[in-house]
């Protein structure tokens, strides 16, 4: 019984992870940028739907909508009218550029928003716990899960099964021939860095009921989630399921095991997967 | 010729780096550079502490100044980081001419203008960072705390836990030298006030976490009577927003309990009454001193002092007790002077103890409920007073060993 409720605060945690990391480790994949806007896209995607719910509609399902398609014309404009000029240069102006984003985006925030924490509570079914076999647990965190599970399998078929799917993965390998082929391939890498910011958008509102709406909320899932697709394998979104799952159940079962260690676990875990296998879980060797 | 314009544009250089100081020690202002967090994760809590030692300065400059001269507060934004606030501070030191530091939010910002201080001979005073090391095995002659202590304040804690009757007692913190130094403080009174009480689980977490859910899953399966926790900013709201929904419905008792930026951030009152907590200050206290302070701090400002704009404007008070008792700026002749120098302030009567430079004075007891004057929402309401005499550490016991 007790395993269980500490399998489900993992699933909860690893649905979050995924929810961030899915986003970063498809524009990495797609098109070799490392961004470190993404988790600022994250907290822009939070502070949003606070305002939204708070001032506008109290309804998640709103924010959930209006957020990532904000968030996808962001992400467009970024990369049409900052990144695409800097293409040329290399991945080191490219990071480079995301990186001051990052920092801009966190301005704006604080000078928009200011720097108290908010608050984005959630009503009905979503505020409510089910109780099974004598355990307390709070609906919000199954929904996370759910919304990873969704989120998943729509980019994977998206990916695998569809045309569109079959020309992003071609214009990765091939740019040139898949140019030559008539597609526009500069259009392509914009919409797959507009639907990679609009799943952190949407990342960023799914979390902000559970862990509140503050300027630091950006450095703080970063990291993780770049855990995350470093063990998982840059580029890799099966490797992002993977590693979500096996980070999210580390950290939980840490704190019942081994509660000294369980901060230092999924470092520890990324550690040594690097010595092990450095392109990550399921990161191609070729990256 | 070329050789002598470059000799001649040396000596301006120099001439120009060295006069600087002069004309800047030749000021009519006593400067304090207020070293804090004003940008970053942690803005909102640099801001209200410089907010309160501007105030005071203010306060002080309308009665005249300090020995006849205006105190001027120069902010310094430590960006949370021990070297740039080392780097800053330096500037100050050796182009102003800057004396007295005050701030130091975070244990690594405060440990490192600390060592500076010493450095150079100068003060440094915190009422923002509490490891109990501080003024402890760490101490140092220009290191002032004009504030709150761990080991006081758990033991204040400790007192009132025992004085409910608790005795199964979970323990949460976070994992950096504050919290595990606040926890020590608080198992330490407690086996000595009731040997039969029970700590049922302690658990640390890294400062800043983000999922609780198997923490607090950890303190249910505990079945504790009551939740002690040091947590403050979001580590706590965190803990009862994602605890209370999942079962975790004891009392807890707190150290920072009266951040109404906390509260508010819950945006849920429910979560938050009948929790209590144990500050140096809390707007409520029923003092005289207190109810003219937070008057007449309102009609300036259009807001309350609370929590840290209280406790660094009382800290900032006491330090210029002490400047005006030394009746000169010299470094030493100030750390004489505030050695056994009393403050009685807004919160009650503090005395600098010359063997650990750390101040006593009571601690207030006080606990969430719905109604109160200040706000719309849930705010804290005055329950105790914890004299100082009943959480002292007694000189020989806090490891310091004060170099003379």
């Amino acid at each position: 019984m007790e395993i269980l409720i500490f399998f489900l605060h993992g699933l909860g945690y690893a649905g979050l992870l995924f929810l961030v990391s899915a986003g970063l480790t498809l524009i990495f994949g797609m098109m070799n940028i490392l961004n470190f806007a993404h988790a600022a896209m994250y907290m822009l995607g939070a502070y949003l739907s606070y305002s939204i719910m708070n001032h506008f509609t109290g309804q998640l399902w709103i924010s959930l909508l209006i957020c990532p398609v904000a968030l996808f014309i962001i992400g467009a404009l970024v990369q049409r009218f900052l990144l695409r000029p800097v293409h040329k240069l290399g991945h080191v102006h490219e990071l480079l550029m995301t990186f001051g984003l990052a920092y801009i985006i966190t301005e704006l925030v604080q000078w928009y928003w200011g720097n108290y924490p908010l608050a984005v509570n959630v009503d009905g079914v979503l505020n409510s716990t089910v109780h099974v076999i004598g355990l307390t647990y709070p609906v919000y965190r199954i929904f996370i899960f759910l919304c990873a599970i969704v989120v998943g399998t729509l980019m994977a078929l998206i990916l695998y099964k569809t045309r569109l799917g079959i020309i992003i993965r071609a214009a990765v390998n091939d740019s040139e021939m898949v140019n030559a082929l008539g597609v526009n391939v500069p259009l392509v890498f914009t919409g797959v860095f507009a639907f990679g910011t609009a799943l952190s958008g949407f990342a960023g509102v799914i979390a902000a009921p559970l862990l509140s709406v503050f300027p630091g909320m950006a450095h703080e899932i970063l990291i993780d989630a770049f855990v995350v697709i470093v063990v998982g394998g840059f580029g890799s979104l099966g490797g992002a399921v993977v590693a979500s799952l096996i980070i999210g159940l580390l950290q939980s079962f840490g704190v019942l095991l081994i509660p000294q260690l369980s901060m230092a676990l999924a470092y520890l875990l990324m550690v040594i997967v690097l010595i092990i296998k450095p392109s990550g879980l399921f990161g191609e060797e070729s990256l | 010729m070329k050789a002598r314009f470059l000799g001649s544009l040396c000596s301006i250089i120099i001439v120009l780096t060295l006069a600087f100081p002069v004309c800047a020690s030749a000021e009519d202002t006593i400067k304090i550079g207020a070293v804090q967090a004003l940008s970053g994760t942690f803005k909102d809590i640099g801001e209200r502490y410089l907010d309160g030692c501007v105030y005071a300065a203010q306060v002080i400059n309308e009665q005249g100044g300090l020995l006849g001269k205006k105190v001027e507060v120069i902010p310094v934004d430590t960006e949370f980081n021990p070297d740039v606030a080392t780097r800053k501070a330096t500037k100050l030191i050796l182009r102003d001419g800057v004396k007295f530091f005050y701030g130091g939010t975070g244990s690594t910002v405060g440990m490192a203008m600390k060592e500076l201080a010493t450095k150079h001979n100068l003060i440094f005073f915190t009422c923002d960072a509490d490891s109990a090391s501080m003024t402890g095995k760490d101490c140092s002659r220009n290191f002032f705390r004009p504030g709150g202590c761990t080991d006081n304040r758990s033991f204040a804690v400790a007192q009132q836990t025992v004085k409910q009757g608790y005795k199964k007692i979970a323990i949460i913190a976070q994992d950096y030298s504050m919290g595990r130094e606040a926890v020590d403080g608080f198992k330490r009174k407690m086996a000595e006030l009731d040997p039969e009480a029970k700590i049922v689980v302690e658990l640390y977490h890294p400062a800043g976490n983000k999922d609780y859910a198997p923490y607090v899953s950890r303190i249910i399966a505990a079945n504790p009577e009551v939740i002690f926790t040091p947590n403050w900013g979001n580590d706590l709201t965190l803990l009862l927003k994602q605890g209370r929904p999942m079962g975790m419905n004891q009392k807890i008792l707190a150290y920072y309990i009266n951040d109404e930026v906390s509260i508010a951030a819950l945006a849920n009152d429910d979560l938050m009454i009948g929790n209590t907590g144990t500050e140096i200050y809390n707007l409520d206290i029923p003092t005289e001193k207190n109810k003219e302070f937070v008057a007449k701090f309102y009609k300036d400002r259009g807001y309350y002092p609370t929590w840290l704009r209280g406790k660094s404007y009382m800290a900032t008070m006491f330090w210029a007790e002490a400047v005006k008792k030394a009746g000169t700026t010299d470094v030493d002749a100030v750390i004489k002077a505030w050695e056994g120098l009393t403050y009685d302030g807004p919160a009650g009567l503090w005395t600098m103890r010359a063997c650990d430079h750390q101040a006593q004075m009571p601690y207030w007891h006080s606990e969430v409920v719905k109604e109160n004057k200040f706000f719309k929402h849930a705010f804290i309401k005055h329950v105790d007073m914890i004299p100082p005499e009943d959480v002292e550490v007694p000189c020989k016991e806090t490891g310091c060993n004060m170099p003379k």
